[in-house]
């Protein structure tokens, strides 16, 4: 049997067999199948749905945030800043790796990498490859003003209260 | 008459029910032949991972240092005292930081069993890096073995790995922040960077989904491929012919020589040996079934008799790894509690926020660039230690420590460990508050 194989291949031309069509269709039948099954797993573990934070919410009136404000919000990971009747929401999330980088009068500083923005958001030093982004504000028709973190703006476009 | 020697026999049955259960077990006794050495890692499931046969060079407590052994011993260990701990366990965000306050206050050895845990986890990392280098000082690379060392730099990223999703299982501080950074890091990978991340995750930032997912990698997934890969790492040693050794261990002294002589009586290798070791392939040798016991009409060619079983002198040197490994984790886990930080603060990394020692080589580099420092530089070391053994082709000096012929390979890869530990100095002692330069002097 094996040496009649053999034979085959030594021949120039090889006929194609109606064995070797099997075996071919056979094998990328089950290569394709594999490939749909492990396929079919990274669909299986990508969630169709989140738990986490809606990108629009509420954070409150104008008068809760006095002007010179300049607050963390964590669990929205937002900075709401009010200077006088301009205000704006500014990502705290760093733009590095993720870490929370912490608010001051001066800026922002992240504790991770030692990443730098200005009082705006810019980069001041660090690894930070872009400027802390900002997000839409708006006043609701109920006088409340809602971040939408679906939308960035660019920076330094304030919201007049 | 009949019926006497009917009872006779059920009470002999009986009597001897004792050796036949227990024979029926092992197959043969503790060995005091040749012959019977040879049966004991034939016959016993546990033993047959070894040679009948092990060479003598493989049994230098120096060559291996054993540790290729301790990452396995260390790896059991992680095993025993990881599945306890799953006994107690919840990967919920609202109780998995609680679990961890009750193995203090309410579960036996419950502190106990973290910190083993916890220290064999370190311990591994360092092993099987150390492991690594030694197969690279030693050219133990080299054909025919080039396949094993890419399964091994496979298993030294598994282990990674799995350290890695096993610090967010407390949902501490360190955990929380360590894997937002590190997915971060993970989000960097060009084009399928962002999909992984949130693959890994489950949601965009790190929370439940997260921790669940971190969870089945840590305790399913990533052990089950550890076992597989190291099973066939096992399994190539022996195939590849046993640990590599130098060409002059092969060595015919004297020509004279045919016969094997006296054999000098095996030095026991009292600190270590080898993951699992050779059978002894020399060309002119051919073992049959009659090859394995000793004796002059069994040799084949003019060859030396540098081989000594391998029961009892390679599972002496292999218990006595891991009396030593055991002890080892029972010493640091008596004395050094895991660190635990405080429960997670989503508002306020801790600053500086810090990953273990391990990480922070890989931290410092990202600190200069998140793309280059957690992912092309990485991407780049690894790509070259898989390709290594196919670069490097040269026969010369296998089985040697920092041989001579291989001057500029153990060079470069001397300065890849180096830099790597000073990278991780730096990040350790010379990172302050916003992972600014501080002095620790």
């Amino acid at each position: 049997m094996s040496e009649k194989d053999n034979a085959h291949e030594v021949e120039s031309s090889e006929p194609i067999t109606r064995r070797k069509v099997l075996a071919w269709l056979t094998s990328m039948g089950i290569l394709g199948s594999a490939i749909v099954s492990v396929f079919s797993n990274f669909v299986f573990i990508k969630p169709r749905a989140t738990y986490g934070l809606p990108t629009r919410f509420s954070i409150g009136t104008p008068n809760d945030y006095p002007p010179g404000t300049r607050i963390a919000l964590g669990k929205e990971r937002v900075a709401i800043i009010r200077e006088g009747e301009k205000m704006a929401a500014i990502s705290i999330t760093c733009t590095h790796l993720g870490c929370i980088v912490g608010v001051a009068d001066t800026g922002f500083a992240c504790p991770c990498h030692g990443s730098r923005f200005d009082q705006d958001g810019n980069v001041t030093g660090g690894p930070a490859p872009r400027p802390l982004p900002w997000y839409e504000l708006s006043l609701a028709p109920n006088g409340e003003l809602e971040v939408d973190k679906g939308k960035e703006i660019t920076p330094g476009k304030w919201f007049t209260v | 008459m009949v019926h006497s020697m009917k009872k006779n026999n059920f009470l002999t049955t009986l009597k001897e029910m004792p050796m036949s259960i227990w024979n029926s077990v092992f197959r043969n006794n503790l060995p005091h032949t040749d012959l019977g050495r040879s049966k004991t890692s034939f016959t016993n499931f546990f033993l047959h991972i070894h040679p009948v046969k092990v060479h003598k060079h493989t049994l230098k407590p120096w060559f291996t240092m054993g540790l290729g052994l301790i990452s396995l011993f260390l790896f059991i260990i992680l095993t025993v005292t990881g599945v306890l701990l799953m006994f107690y366990y919840v990967p919920s965000t609202t109780q998995a930081y609680d679990r961890m306050l009750d193995l203090r206050g309410s579960v036996a050895f419950g502190v106990f069993l973290r910190n083993m845990h916890r220290w064999a986890a370190h311990g591994m990392v360092a092993a099987v890096f150390l492991h690594m280098c030694r197969v690279f000082f030693t050219g133990s690379y080299k054909k025919p073995r080039e396949f094993n060392w890419v399964i091994g730099v496979f298993l030294f990223l598994l282990t990674l790995f799995s350290s890695f999703t096993g610090y967010l299982l407390p949902w501490d501080q360190l955990a929380f922040w360590a894997i937002t950074v590190g997915t971060a890091i993970a989000g960097y990978a060009p084009v399928v960077g962002e999909q992984m991340r949130f693959l890994l995750l489950g949601d965009t930032t790190v929370g439940q989904e997260a921790l669940l997912r971190f969870y089945v990698l840590h305790i399913a997934v990533l052990p089950i491929v550890m076992f597989l890969l190291v099973a066939v790492h096992f399994w190539r040693i022996r195939k590849d012919g046993g640990l590599s050794r130098p060409e002059d261990a092969d060595v015919v002294e004297t020509p004279e020589v045919t016969a094997p002589a006296s054999v000098p009586a095996p030095a026991m290798a009292m600190a270590a040996a080898s993951g699992s070791s050779g059978i002894v392939v020399l060309e002119k040798k051919h073992y049959g079934i009659q090859g394995l016991v000793r004796g002059p009409f069994t040799k084949v060619g003019n060859v030396p008799e540098n081989t000594v079983f391998s029961y009892p002198n390679l599972l002496l040197a292999e218990l006595f790894v891991f009396v030593l490994t055991v002890a080892g984790v029972i010493i640091v886990s008596a004395y050094f509690n895991a660190p635990l930080e405080e429960p997670v603060n989503v508002m306020h990394p801790p600053n500086p926020a810090k990953a273990p020692w391990y990480f922070l080589g890989l931290q410092e580099q990202v600190s200069y660039s998140a793309f280059w420092g957690g992912v092309g530089v990485p991407a780049i070391e690894v790509l070259i230690l898989l390709l290594v053994p196919y670069f490097d082709r040269g026969v010369k000096g296998v089985g040697k420590w920092f041989a001579k012929e291989r001057l500029l390979a153990n060079t470069l890869f001397m300065v890849f460990v180096v830099v790597n530990i000073i990278l991780i100095i730096i990040g350790t002692f010379f990172r302050g508050q916003n992972w600014e330069f501080v002095s620790p002097f």
